[in-house]
């Protein structure tokens, strides 16, 4: 399954300008940083969903959840161990276990798991979520080089707009040189499946040696490339392929200025302090 | 107007040794001229001085004598991995870069790519995304785009060296479109097995120096020359050096038809292959049953396959890119678990086992040493399985190997530093010192010369000799008929053939339908009546010799 790259398809989110996904992710980062509620931000999950699938692209937002799923738990169970520590701030729903226990000195420590530490928990948790896969929902759906031509559309200067699109194509291929690497060494003998901790993080030092010199002679080729190219910063690029608005982007628009707009509501009407 | 190299030696610090030493010569315009000669000779630093890489981009090194083009001229190159040099998500955006770079108009950039798809019938790949192309698909779309730029010399540096035969033919059209066309093509490479019907001109360099200039004829005349540089020629050019020790009024020929047609001249023609009774009865050390594989995306790489692998054998994988060679290898190793089926070594299943596990009796050793080589010298990469694996090994053992293959004086050496050919040759030398019964060699040829190719050769023989296993997937087919003692030909996942040698060359319609050729000496002997099919030159050349009129 295919990680961290584009996905090549003719869906909604494909068509779009990638100019309207940058400020989709914008808007979303904002949104996300900004409402705290529960329910609001449920909504805005389940209109991610609609999204998704609407764009064929859901098995890799559950590959993304997959590799996020320590990230995410560890932030559930941070949050809830912290509002172990302190009763909720609002009066209804349950509580599991109160206690004060003996601490040092002969102090006493409060103890109450309820339902709010759960409650935020989940809110961060999903936060967190929703502010990454907004950011791969545009990785997935727009490519290195429309990326560049939507920065340069942005009047970002071309040396970054490139530098951002060159990331953006090299991620894949240093994924596949290090498992390309990770193959090789096993095939010769080193062991890293049937070992503990201590030796896989071991055998990632070893794999980082040849994966950094891949690295350095993929960088050594590029740039040789750039050159052949004639690639010069300082002289004015033309561009074959332009990119414009259509009737698409104002589809997305709406759509996403009416779901913004719910969440708000929802976050004003049911909002519970975190 | 010619290009001159102009007495020109370079070395790359004040105080170096020349990597280039008085270089005189000169490019013809509209001609293709090939560059040869061993590794560490000099070429690629010659590119890097045509292209302005030297002094542009390295600057240290001291550059004396000139290459003296008009003002203006524009070099290119094309690499041997498109990958690195195409920048753009589709193909079309990848053409359109350099151009963009040169600050063309749109309706220029529009007529030129227009052109160049044109010219090298790229057409139907235009809407593609670059990722998805063959290698051969890729490196014709690089062309295209350096093309679109309108060099004025185009340089190829080894262009087909990680391509299959599919991928092969498609750059050596695009080259004879180049030559058609009239463009000026440089091409340094020291396989000439593609090229030696469209090369003009050649220029053979040794140690920095230029020891031959001449037209190709000339070159492929010169047998001393042709070994003393190392270069891999086509094996027609072989066979015809063998045969003019026998027949003084043969003429140099590069096509199979050229040479069925002299040869026949020459001889009384065959009474034809006598039938064939051997049977391959060897007892199997690798077997897999019903092996299927299917990706996670729903490709089927391998369905049912049913394959015995015998014991002591060279066994060759065959079949074009994506037939599902290594993924049937890295099954056999144990890098992939099957869908379902089952491979067992000695009989015993290895789905169980860790790929560290099984490389104590099986070995995988992979087509890019830079994915391998990890040891601060080459004595300690060299002996790499053997400490992994708890294998003793002696010191004697380990003069013996670095002085059977040359690597002596390298010992202390940073083994990232030494040629391609040398790094490939160092990983699958490492072997040698493990417990495996059976290797695993996964185009083993890449960046060798033809020095390196009879090293391996004569190593293979040595591990045979040794009771071991070898399997070998390469698309240098005349090198694969040479080893091989069986074969088993796989077609988009599907097992086409599996049995000794002898049998597959006699089912051409196999070839016909994995659209690979037959090496050459196997195909004359065959057109041409000989009792039993040759597999290499020496022996083509005797049976031909006693059917002289």
């Amino acid at each position: 399954m295919d990680y961290l790259q584009y996905v090549d398809g003719n869906s909604l989110l494909h068509r779009l300008d990638p100019r309207t996904k940058f400020m989709f992710f914008v808007v979303m980062a904002v949104v996300t940083s900004v409402i705290k509620s529960g329910v609001a931000l449920l909504f805005l999950f389940g209109f991610f969903m609609i999204m998704w699938h609407i764009s064929h692209i859901q098995k890799y937002i559950l590959v993304l959840a997959g590799k996020l799923k320590v990230l995410l738990v560890f932030i559930f169970f941070l949050w809830l161990i912290l509002g172990l520590f302190e009763s909720p701030i609002v009066p209804y729903g349950p509580i599991f276990y109160k206690r004060l226990l003996p601490f040092i000195n002969g102090q006493e420590l409060y103890i109450c798991f309820d339902w709010y530490d759960l409650y935020k928990g989940g809110v961060y948790a999903l936060r967190i979520f929703l502010m990454i896969s907004s950011f791969y929902t545009v990785l997935l759906t727009t490519n290195f080089s429309e990326i560049i031509l939507g920065l340069r559309k942005w009047h970002i200067p071309y040396t970054v707009a490139f530098a951002i699109g060159l990331i953006f194509q090299i991620i894949p291929i240093v994924i596949s040189e290090l498992k390309a690497i990770m193959e090789a060494q096993s095939s010769r003998g080193l062991e890293i499946e049937d070992c503990g901790w201590m030796t896989k993080i071991k055998n990632y030092v070893t794999f980082s040696l040849p994966l950094l010199f891949r690295v350095i002679s993929k960088g050594q080729a590029i740039s040789l490339a750039m050159h052949y190219y004639q690639l010069d910063f300082k002289v004015h690029r033309t561009t074959y392929k332009g990119i414009k608005a259509t009737y698409y982007d104002a589809y997305f628009v709406i759509a996403n200025s009416l779901a913004i707009s719910i969440t708000i509501l929802l976050r004003i009407y049911f909002y519970i302090p975190v | 107007m010619n290009y001159k190299v102009k007495d020109i030696s370079y070395r790359y610090s004040e105080d170096g040794k020349n990597v280039l030493n008085h270089v005189n010569f000169t490019i013809e315009q509209g001609k293709v001229t090939a560059i040869v000669g061993p590794s560490g000779c000099g070429k690629s630093t010659l590119i890097q001085i045509f292209s302005k890489v030297i002094p542009s981009l390295i600057m240290n090194g001291v550059l004396e004598g000139s290459f003296d083009m008009p003002e203006g001229t524009f070099v290119s190159v094309v690499s041997q991995t498109p990958e690195n040099q195409l920048f753009g998500y589709g193909v079309e955006d990848a053409i359109a870069f350099g151009m963009e770079n040169l600050g063309i108009s749109q309706e220029e950039i529009v007529e030129r790519m227009e052109y160049v798809l044109d010219l090298l019938n790229l057409q139907h790949l235009r809407n593609r995304s670059v990722a998805t192309l063959s290698g051969g698909q890729r490196q014709s779309v690089c062309i295209a785009s350096v093309l679109a730029m309108n060099p004025d010399i185009l340089i190829m540096d080894e262009p087909v060296s990680s391509l299959d035969p599919n991928g092969k033919l498609m750059v050596q059209s695009i080259l004879g479109q180049l030559r058609v066309s009239g463009t000026t093509t440089v091409l340094v490479d020291n396989n000439l097995v593609w090229s030696a019907d469209i090369v003009d001109h050649v220029i053979g360099l040794l140690d920095g120096e230029v020891v031959f200039d001449g037209t190709r004829d000339e070159f492929f005349r010169d047998f001393s020359l042709q070994k003393k540089l190392g270069v891999i020629i086509p094996q027609e050019v072989e066979i015809y050096r063998e045969l003019s020790k026998y027949f003084k009024e043969i003429d140099l020929f590069y096509t199979l038809e050229e040479a069925k047609t002299q040869i026949e001249q020459l001889i009384t023609k065959g009474s034809g292959l006598k039938s064939f009774s051997e049977s391959c009865s060897c007892a199997p050390i690798i077997t897999t049953h019903n092996l299927t594989k299917t990706f996670s995306d729903g490709f089927h790489a391998l369905m049912d396959v049913n394959a015995n692998l015998p014991v002591g054998q060279v066994i060759a994988i065959l079949g074009q890119n994506g037939s599902g060679k290594t993924t049937f290898v890295k099954h056999l190793n144990g890098l992939y678990k099957p869908t379902s089926g089952d491979v067992r070594y000695k009989g015993d299943s290895t789905l169980k086992k860790t790929v560290a596990q099984i490389s104590k009796d099986i070995i995988l050793v992979f087509q890019h040493p830079e994915h391998m080589l990890f040891e601060e010298t080459v004595e300690r990469e060299l002996t790499f399985c053997a400490r992994m694996q708890n294998v003793p090994f002696t010191e004697k053992q380990l003069e013996e190997v670095l002085n059977r293959y040359d690597l002596s004086d390298e010992r202390e050496t940073f083994p990232l530093n030494l040629s391609m050919g040398k790094k490939h040759m160092l990983t699958i030398l490492s072997v040698l010192f493990s417990s495996a019964d059976v290797i695993i060699l996964d185009e083993p040829t890449l960046g060798m010369d033809d020095f390196l190719v009879k090293d391996l050769e004569q190593m293979i023989h040595t591990l045979t000799a040794a009771g071991k296993t070898v399997v070998i997937i390469s698309h240098e087919i005349p090198l694969v008929f040479k080893l091989a003692d069986s074969a088993i030909l796989l077609n988009q996942g599907k097992k086409l053939f599996e049995g000794c040698k002898e049998e597959l060359s006699r089912k051409e319609e196999l070839f016909d339908a994995i659209h690979i050729a037959l090496p050459p000496v196997v195909a004359l002997s065959k057109s041409l009546g000989l009792e039993q099919i040759c597999y290499t030159v020496e022996e083509f050349a005797e049976k031909i010799k006693k059917l002289k009129k």
